[in-house]
């Protein structure tokens, strides 16, 4: 039996370095103090000093009314997650795989069996005793077709619920179904929050996790709030509560950033003239997170205009990626030439489809189109959205393509426009381990494939790669996969963009990279 | 006789009318600086491919985001275009769209009143029943149901005002035939067998034309305010279209770095809207129209 | 009268129940149901199917509008379909929230415009007038959202002198959001005024040149006497309407204005509930918008009539 973390120490192609990068994301602290942001304001989240206590308000956009405190749920309350509950395991700035209710870790070298040992003495927030049995029916939840988890996708073709076993109190055992060497990272993700054993239908709104703050109340797609559990196993967090109120409007919710009646605007990616105007106020200030925020352009591979692999590539092409990305985003962040993979990412492959009007044109003509017409749809529901459209726009009449930009509202620009419409702008955060990001955006039928991708060597080769234990081995399938995925695939990635954060300039010690938040270390200026 | 009473019609539009009409709108100083302001947006809409060598669409990398200068006199957008050259195409497509919407507006609300008023009893009271409901039903309702059915795009949008606006205008309208035609020269028209459409055209749309004019000019500045309003909410115009709303809306976030870009659509805006309450004030009184009653509508 | 009043209350009762039926033939013909909203990219056929059987979106539309409309007429008027929870609660308090906006913007707009529209009646063509006539004309010419935006830079963020943004929420108590009520109602008042204070100064000017306005000017009657017993009561007749007109516009939801102060008002609802198509949510708010448009008008003829000598006086001459 191979250990993980072992296999972690084990030099330059090890697990940690090759999931550096997938959270990608160096701490905004270490970026402000390297020089190395780009963002408008030099100076990223004060670091210091916090003092103990103090309430935080958050303010985030709003979500559905049918949003839940269920991690499981692709209506999740997204922002209270990290504060009331802990995974198994979580991702460091640096792509690592750290420890969190599970203390260490163990996969068979056949990469089918994973086993792991729980922390002990944890207490659920209404004062029970965390097992195994927890951990089990907390997977056996995502898996249940009734939950509709996104996470169920990615983890139903190898993982099977009625093949965990808790060994005893402390310890859990998944017999796969299938090998898969990256298992331990797909329980990274933001739906694999543990819940406590039978609490299917009460976790919406109990929110009773093992976590550093205990839910005090919440309202969905309103306010709400969580104090400090003082039994927490962890570090205990400076923060006495934190309070979070949704603002719908974006440029409302930095005005209550300004006016100094919030303290940080969750999931908002300002823009540059935003982000300057933040930066100027006397109250507030701004943090830049490195390459966070992934805006592709879906090409929908069932629709009339995209079905051929030649058109999609025709698109690929005709673009410029320097002008896209100087008027979209003012160059914070970095171009990725059509690969959705990061560069900072582990597994990247150098290869991408570049600018090519010429080609672009002749791959159109061979097809029989002399121009080619296509509405692309954009939406207010973040800043770069609608610049990146009218950039493509822009851009692309240099290959004869004529793209119509259509508006669509902000509260239904996810149900109407994604994955139904046949061109369209939106955006993921960066941070996905390279298995979930390929799997559950890619793969034949998966949840949030917004392209509607459908290729069986490209799935072939994600199930080689998931089984082959071989670190080197298993990176080369990932690239197989990643240029499978460029050369034929459905999307458009011009850039991976920053996210520049607005807070309040009392908050210290700020962090956030990729799903991870850092509940335990931020608070209030004495 | 017919043709006795027939001279004896109100004469507010008769040859003449017009003229008469326009030197009382001269003598007042506010009436001309109202019709001074539409007629200079209008000149300034149609100008614009003139005006300015820029393309209020195109985007230009290399020049976003710039402030007031020989170039770009009113500077650019984050996108680079010229803020100039977007105000004054957005005036192309502000007038263009609420005249037309408005005109549409009038016009089949004045029609559905004649039919109304003509008719009378039952014809009457089921129009003005399901006008009143579709009044009572809060307008940004109506119009989000107008635009989620049929999408965005110019006619979506004048439907909507169309939906919103139709009530009220055939309220007036209808108060008013109803003051027409009890008069003897429709009761000889009708004697002469006439037919409705031909007395509604002939005989009744000529003698209320004042009302309607009015009631154009004042719903004109309404409409105006209404299409800027659904684009700021992001239910109008759709990007790269240079609608005023939508500049606003999409530049008000560059408010320290970049004012012009959301003041000089705001100025526009308003100068039409002030334009045309003045004008419609103008032309209210030069014509003998209570302004207010009009608003009740 | 009482008949007439009677047969104008039966006809405001059909013209709700009109509004209602026009609504939700209108919800019919939206694309998508609030099964696919509900799902949204979990929306397989079969899901959606399932959920539509759940939410009883497969009887006809008539059966279904009869049945809402039967419990609707016993005071029940059903559960969100994309909440669950009861549609009487959720916009019971977006109803709250906006009738304290509307009450504070009418009581402080209406009297403020009445004021101004009155100084500005009183001194026809004279340098009060001209300056609160052109205020006025820039109220109407100034969009709502541009209004608003100023206010929030300039009494927020500036000098920060009101919360920019409501953060409270919908269900959140009157004293909590009170002290987030007053930018937003300026913003309203703002384009309210406007209108008051041109009807009110031209009806003044019209009683003004009335007869028997002249006489009690003749007789000697001091002015504030005039304008208290006889300009005042007369010009507020016209101005009612208007009055009328605008409540029933601020509780249909001033959309643009709740949107730039996050106000948890009925407009913010209506748009949601359009999105996700919760049907319950959106006849609800049809109905309590058209019985506030009936009742403001049966209110403003029943005030017109109180006020109005000419409709008074013939009777008690009798």
């Amino acid at each position: 039996m191979m250990d993980s973390r072992i296999e972690a120490s084990s030099g330059r192609l090890s697990r940690r370095t090759l999931l550096a990068g997938s959270a990608l994301l160096l701490a905004p602290a270490v970026l402000a103090a390297c020089g190395v942001s780009k963002s408008p304001s030099a100076a990223g989240a004060a670091t210091g000093t916090a003092r103990q206590g103090g309430t935080l308000r958050i303010a985030r956009p709003p979500a559905s009314k049918a949003e839940t405190l269920d991690p499981a749920s692709s209506l999740s309350a997204y922002e209270y997650l990290g504060a009331l509950y802990n995974r198994l395991v979580k991702l460091s700035p640096t792509g690592e795989i750290l420890p969190d209710l599970a203390e260490s870790w163990s996969l068979s070298a056949d990469a089918k069996t994973w086993t792991f040992l729980l922390r002990k003495g944890v207490t659920w927030h209404n004062g029970k005793s965390f097992t195994a049995q927890d951990v089990i029916f907390s997977i056996q939840h995502i898996l249940d077709p009734a939950t509709k988890s996104p996470q169920a996708g990615v983890l139903s073709p190898f993982v099977d619920g009625n093949s965990i076993t808790a060994r005893d109190a402390n310890t859990v055992v998944f017999a796969l179904k299938s090998p898969n060497s990256e298992f331990a990272s797909l329980l990274t993700g933001y739906n694999c929050y543990i819940i406590p054993a039978g609490s299917a239908a009460t976790i919406g709104a109990s929110g009773i996790g093992t976590g550093p703050f205990k839910l005090k109340r919440f309202t969905a797609a309103g306010p709400g709030a969580v104090v400090r559990n003082e039994n927490y196993f962890g570090e205990k967090p400076k923060l006495d509560s934190i309070e979070f109120s949704s603002i719908a409007d974006t440029q409302a919710r930095v005005n209550a950033l300004l006016a100094g009646q919030v303290d940080l605007i969750a999931q908002t990616n300002l823009d540059f003239a935003t982000a300057k105007t933040v930066s100027a106020s006397s109250v507030a200030t701004v943090s830049s997170v490195k390459n966070a925020q992934w805006y592709p352009v879906p090409m929908l591979n069932t629709s009339e205009q995209f079905k051929d692999a030649d058109i999609r590539r025709a698109f690929a092409h005709a673009y410029n990626p320097d002008e896209v990305f100087k008027l979209a985003v003012q160059g914070n962040g970095t171009i990725a030439h059509n690969n959705p993979v990061p560069p900072t990412e582990g597994y990247y492959l150098d290869y991408g489809l570049g600018y090519d009007p010429d080609k672009s044109k002749s791959l159109l003509k061979a097809k029989g189109f002399s121009s080619f017409d296509v509405p692309i749809y954009t939406s207010s529901y973040d800043p770069v959205l609608s610049p990146l459209a009218l950039a493509l726009q822009s851009s692309m009449k240099s290959a004869n393509i004529n793209l119509t930009v259509t508006n669509s509202p902000a509260d239904s620009y996810f149900t109407d426009v994604w994955m139904k419409k046949s061109l369209m702008t939106t955006y993921w955060y960066t941070g996905r381990p390279i298995d979930q990001l390929l799997n559950q955006i890619f793969r034949t039928g998966s949840s949030y494939n917004e392209t509607a991708y459908s290729n069986r060597t490209f799935d072939q080769t994600l199930d080689a790669a998931r089984a082959t234990v071989d670190a080197g081995k298993r990176k080369t399938l990932y690239q197989d996969a990643q240029k499978i995925l460029i050369d034929d695939g459905g999307s458009l990635t011009p850039f991976f963009s920053d996210r520049i954060t607005g807070l309040s300039k009392k908050v210290v010690n700020y962090s956030e990279h990729g799903f991870e938040f850092d509940y335990i270390n931020i608070g209030l200026l004495a | 006789m017919s043709s006795m009473t027939t001279t004896a019609a109100p004469a507010s539009t008769a040859p003449g009318s017009f003229g008469r009409m326009v030197r009382s709108i001269l003598k007042s100083r506010t009436a001309t600086f109202g019709f001074a302001l539409v007629i200079l947006n209008i000149l300034l809409a149609l100008l614009a491919p003139v005006l300015t060598s820029y393309d209020p669409i195109a985007t230009d990398a290399m020049n976003a985001l710039q402030e007031s200068s020989g170039a770009h006199l009113l500077g650019t957008d984050a996108l680079g275009r010229d803020t100039l050259t977007r105000t004054l195409f957005g005036g192309q497509y502000a007038l263009a769209i609420s005249f037309t919407a408005t005109a549409l507006t009038v016009l089949l609300g004045s029609v559905i009143a004649g039919i109304a008023a003509y008719r009378g009893g039952i014809v009457d009271d089921i129009i003005t029943r399901v006008l009143d409901s579709v009044l009572a039903v809060p307008a940004i309702l109506s119009m989000l149901v107008v635009v989620t059915i049929f999408g965005t795009g110019p006619w979506v949008i004048i439907l909507a005002v169309m939906v919103v606006y139709t009530g009220g205008v055939t309220r007036i309208v209808r108060a008013t035939v109803m003051d027409v035609l009890p008069k003897d020269y429709i009761t000889a028209a009708k004697a002469r067998g006439e037919g409705m459409f031909s007395i509604l055209a002939r005989e009744v749309f000529p003698n209320v034309l004042d009302i309607i004019l009015v009631e154009f000019a004042m719903r004109a500045s309404w409409v105006v305010l209404l299409i800027s309003s659904l684009s700021f909410l992001g239910f109008g115009a759709s990007p790269p279209t240079p609608d005023w709303g939508l500049m606003v809306a999409e530049n008000r976030n560059l408010m320290s770095v970049v004012p012009l870009a959301t003041l000089s659509p705001i100025v526009a805006l308003a100068t039409l809207i002030v334009g045309l309450n003045l004008a419609a004030d103008g032309l209210a009184k030069s014509l003998g129209v209570d302004r207010m009653k009009e608003v009740l509508g | 009268m009482l008949t007439f009043f009677a047969k104008r209350i039966g006809w405001s009762v059909f013209t709700v129940l009109l509004a209602t039926v026009l609504v939700f033939s209108a919800i019919q013909s939206l694309p998508g149901d609030a099964a696919s909203q509900i799902l949204g990219q979990n929306a397989t056929p079969s899901a959606v199917a399932t959920m539509r059987q759940q939410l009883g979106l497969d009887d006809p539309p008539v059966s279904r509008f009869v049945s809402w409309l039967g419990n609707a007429l016993q005071g029940n008027f059903g559960n969100s379909l994309v909440s669950g929870g009861s549609v009487g609660a959720e916009v019971g308090s977006a109803l709250v929230n906006t009738s304290l906006l509307a009450g504070i913007t009418i009581v402080i707009g209406v009297l403020l415009s009445l004021v101004l529209g009155l100084v500005a009646g009183l001194t026809r063509d004279r340098w009060p007038d001209i300056s609160i006539s052109t205020l006025a004309l820039v109220g109407m010419s100034v969009p709502e959202f541009v209004v608003a935006t100023v206010l929030v830079l300039l009494f927020s963020i500036y000098i920060p002198l009101f919360p920019a943004v409501v953060i409270a929420g919908q269900n959140a108590s009157v004293a909590e959001i009170l002290p987030s009520v007053w930018l937003p109602a300026g913003a309203l008042i703002c384009v309210l005024a406007a209108y008051i204070i041109r009807m009110m100064r031209t009806s003044v000017i019209d009683v003004m040149d009335s007869e028997f306005v002249r006489t009690a000017i003749l007789k000697g009657n001091s002015t504030p006497r005039i304008v208290f017993k006889h300009i005042l009561p007369s010009a507020m007749l016209p101005t009612l309407n208007v009055i009328a007109m605008n409540v029933a516009w601020l509780i249909g939801g001033v959309v643009v204005v709740e949107s730039i102060f996050n106000y948890p008002g009925i407009g913010t609802l209506m748009i949601r509930s359009v999105q996700t198509r919760d049907l319950p949510a959106i006849l609800l708010i049809t109905v309590m918008s058209a019985l506030t448009y009936v009742v403001c008008n049966l209110l403003a003829d029943f005030a017109a009539f109180l006020l109005n000598p000419r409709l008074r006086y013939p009777r008690s001459a009798k």
